[in-house]
């Protein structure tokens, strides 16, 4: 721990976490202190900025950007003030190389649209090409995706999925991986998430990147090499790890 | 006349089939039988539960809330008995519905007839709905609503909803009682028909000013604006208000004012003219005196008696229970969702200036199988001050990278509950005091293994 980033200029890394208090209903705090931990770990200046409803300043600053899920009363109130303030912001951070990793009702707003049972549309952002439908029955509990990022170590992505919406992907995203335990995107295709340039969208939830530190390294050091060429010092991850197996051997069990 | 006789007949006898499971499971050991002799009754009687209630003497009270039910019940228990009157309750932390049925079948005689004065009933926020309509309550008690097992029970948002009806549809004679300081609650109580029982803490000296990261329900009900909070007490449970004056805390009918807190030995607080001191800790705890004195209050025991009977109050099962254990004084405290572990760790840490623990995490059913709440308890409280923590309990693995995130140096994990007691004594010396914060499950296991090794009582028997 501690050893610094090779070649890192700024020696800045700044998270930026989408309506904190509004969309946080699975332990997202899970994900942004990982995050954060890490790059602290390697040395590095790390920072979170909360973009609550209204803000839309130092989204250009931003490293790696997470939205996460929240209750339905909740995404009523943020769904203006995303279009109003956000989705510009977001999406030319994006383009200039940020990361965006968005849970569940997060991953949902950033697609096309979701669609009630009543056959009502709520029009997303449509930054990444997936479109949801309500579904009768909750998906709920452990999943175990193998993913199909190129370079992760390990392969396997543990994570607790708990949505109704079924989420299916279109030609310009890909899957985050194939649902080895649970039932992912839409529990008929056998895919979890989606991977669409520099977002990734899942329905892992459980905090997803304390288990699964490969992914969170994965987005820093993407989201620090439009900086420099360098990548990531190693950290001990033996407790992650643990954390992370003891998900997937109990799925072997059942 | 015929129906009339053939419902009789037909409760005597889910009575009695109910009684006989219960009976049976004691005696074969497999658990309290606290919940299947309510299954077997109901099937032969779905209306069970009704008759039964119909036979007390004065009526009923059920208790909801995330957090707090079962002490309240307790204390309310602990109230009318000193009283004089014969009560009937789910003690065991049983709170669905065959739990009640259970309670109340246990105390039913050979003719069916159920022999108490009053029920006391903590009953699980999702099943309020169907408690209120088959119990119909003389008083019912709202505690907190906080997030809790979202993979059980849907969205806090829908709980509550469903709540609202059912406290709406009660009959006139029925009383509501409320905490004011929790924003969702008093959203439930601005839109009852009758106006509800406000309680609430007045006391700033003992607030913060920031909400902790568990909190939610934080937007105005009608213009959607965050909420300014005045005062945090417990979780989002304080005083607050809307920026645009369309919704703040409703002004408590029962105050608790002057409020003193000793770990998790006593507190103390002032309440409707009368001083209660009692050997009951933590600041959660005030809010559950507090609703008990309200209730108490309503059905018309004095505010002196309350006090008075109070000073002698022993807490439930887990909630603030003392293991000897190979010369170590262990503090058992159940800590089950976010708002909970936070108050526990705070009472522990600032109050009781504990530095040694072991804390439990599991993820059965009544768990919650959904851990991921974890990251939203401030774990962060023990960094620096705690010297010894044992993460223990099937996901201990999941506690122990919270914990290293956390900043606290931990102990390896043990899933095994044996193995977290080893951990212990390993890590602890004699005369030393651990706190063990657990989920129910967690402290279930952790229990029966100290009941195994002679050092506690099965908890059916205390």
């Amino acid at each position: 721990m501690g050893a610094a980033i090779l070649g890192n200029v700024s020696g800045k890394f700044t998270v930026g976490w989408l309506y904190p208090d509004l969309m946080n209903i699975y332990g997202d705090r899970g994900n942004i202190l990982t995050l954060l931990k890490r790059a602290e770990w390697r040395g590095l200046d790390a920072k979170l900025i909360e973009l609550g409803r209204g803000a839309e300043s130092e989204m250009l600053d931003v490293d790696v950007f997470f939205f996460g899920g929240g209750q339905d009363r909740e995404q009523a109130l943020i769904y203006d003030d995303l279009r109003q303030y956000k989705q510009d912001s977001l999406q030319r951070a994006v383009g200039n190389g940020a990361q965006v990793l968005a849970v569940c009702g997060g991953y949902q707003l950033l697609g096309h649209y979701y669609q009630t049972a009543d056959g009502e549309r709520y029009d997303g952002i449509g930054l990444i090409d997936v479109r949801t439908e309500a579904g009768k029955k909750r998906f709920i509990g452990d999943v175990v995706v193998e993913t199909e990022i190129e370079g992760l170590s390990p392969r396997t992505l543990v994570g607790f999925e708990n949505h109704s919406g079924r989420t299916f992907l279109g030609p310009g995203a890909t899957p985050l991986g194939k649902v080895i335990q649970g039932q992912g995107n839409n529990g008929s295709d056998r895919l979890e998430g989606c991977v669409q340039g520099n977002i990734i969208g899942t329905y892992l939830h459980g905090s997803l990147l304390p288990k699964n530190p490969q992914l969170a390294d994965h987005l820093i050091g993407r989201a620090l090499s439009r900086r420099d060429g360098g990548g990531l010092s190693p950290l001990d991850d033996s407790a992650e790890l643990a954390a992370h197996d003891w998900i997937l051997q109990r799925a072997q069990r059942r | 006349m015929c129906g009339e006789r053939v419902d009789v007949i037909r409760k005597t006898a889910a009575v009695w089939a109910g009684k006989a499971t219960g009976t049976l499971s004691r005696v074969t050991r497999r658990g309290g039988g606290t919940t299947l002799p309510g299954d077997v009754a109901r099937a032969i009687d779905p209306q069970i539960l009704t008759r039964l209630a119909q036979d007390l003497t004065y009526g009923s009270i059920v208790i909801t809330g995330t957090n707090g039910k079962t002490t309240t019940a307790r204390l309310l228990s602990w109230l009318l008995e000193g009283a004089g009157h014969r009560v009937v309750s789910n003690r065991a932390g049983a709170n669905l519905i065959f739990g009640a049925t259970a309670a109340a079948l246990k105390r039913a005689g050979p003719d069916g007839r159920l022999r108490a004065d009053w029920g006391v009933f903590e009953i699980d926020e999702a099943s309020l709905p169907s408690a209120v309509q088959e119990i119909k309550p003389r008083v019912t008690l709202v505690l907190n609503l906080f997030r809790d097992q979202l993979d059980r029970y849907g969205e806090l948002e829908s709980i509550a909803k469903k709540i609202e009806r059912a406290l709406a549809d009660q009959r006139e004679t029925s009383r509501t009682i409320l905490n004011a300081d929790d924003p969702r609650v008093a959203e439930i109580g601005l839109s009852l028909p009758r106006p509800p029982l406000w309680f609430g803490l007045d006391d700033t000296s003992i607030a913060s000013r920031t909400l902790p990261h568990a909190a939610d329900a934080r937007t105005c009900p009608r213009c959607g604006s965050s909420l300014i909070f005045d005062a945090v007490y417990v979780g989002h449970d304080g005083v607050y208000r809307c920026p645009n004056q369309d919704f703040a805390r409703p002004d408590p009918d029962i105050k608790a004012t002057d409020i003193t807190l000793n770990g998790f030995d006593s507190l103390a607080m002032s309440v409707g003219g009368a001083r209660i001191e009692m050997p009951l800790g933590g600041l959660y705890n005030c809010y559950n005196v507090l609703a008990a004195f309200s209730a108490a209050r309503s059905i018309d025991l004095s505010a002196d008696y309350i006090a008075d009977r109070l000073r002698t109050f022993k807490a439930a099962f887990g909630r603030q229970e003392r293991v000897e254990f190979r010369g170590r004084h262990l503090v058992l405290v159940l800590s089950k969702n976010p708002a909970g572990f936070n108050e526990t760790v705070r009472t522990a840490v600032d109050l009781a200036h504990g530095t040694k623990f072991v804390i439990g995490l599991n993820d059965r059913k009544a768990d919650g199988t959904d851990v991921s709440w974890i990251w939203d308890v401030d774990f962060e409280q023990l960094t620096g001050k705690a010297t010894v923590v044992i993460p223990a309990g099937v996901r201990a693995h999941d506690l122990a990278v919270r914990l290293k995130y956390a900043g606290v140096d931990a102990e390896p994990p043990q899933t095994d509950s044996g193995a977290a007691l080893d951990e212990l004594i390993k890590c602890t010396g004699e005369g030393d005091t651990v706190y063990v914060l657990c989920t129910y499950t967690a402290m279930l296991d952790l229990r029966a293994e100290l009941v195994r090794r002679g050092w506690a009582q099965p908890y059916w028997e205390t």
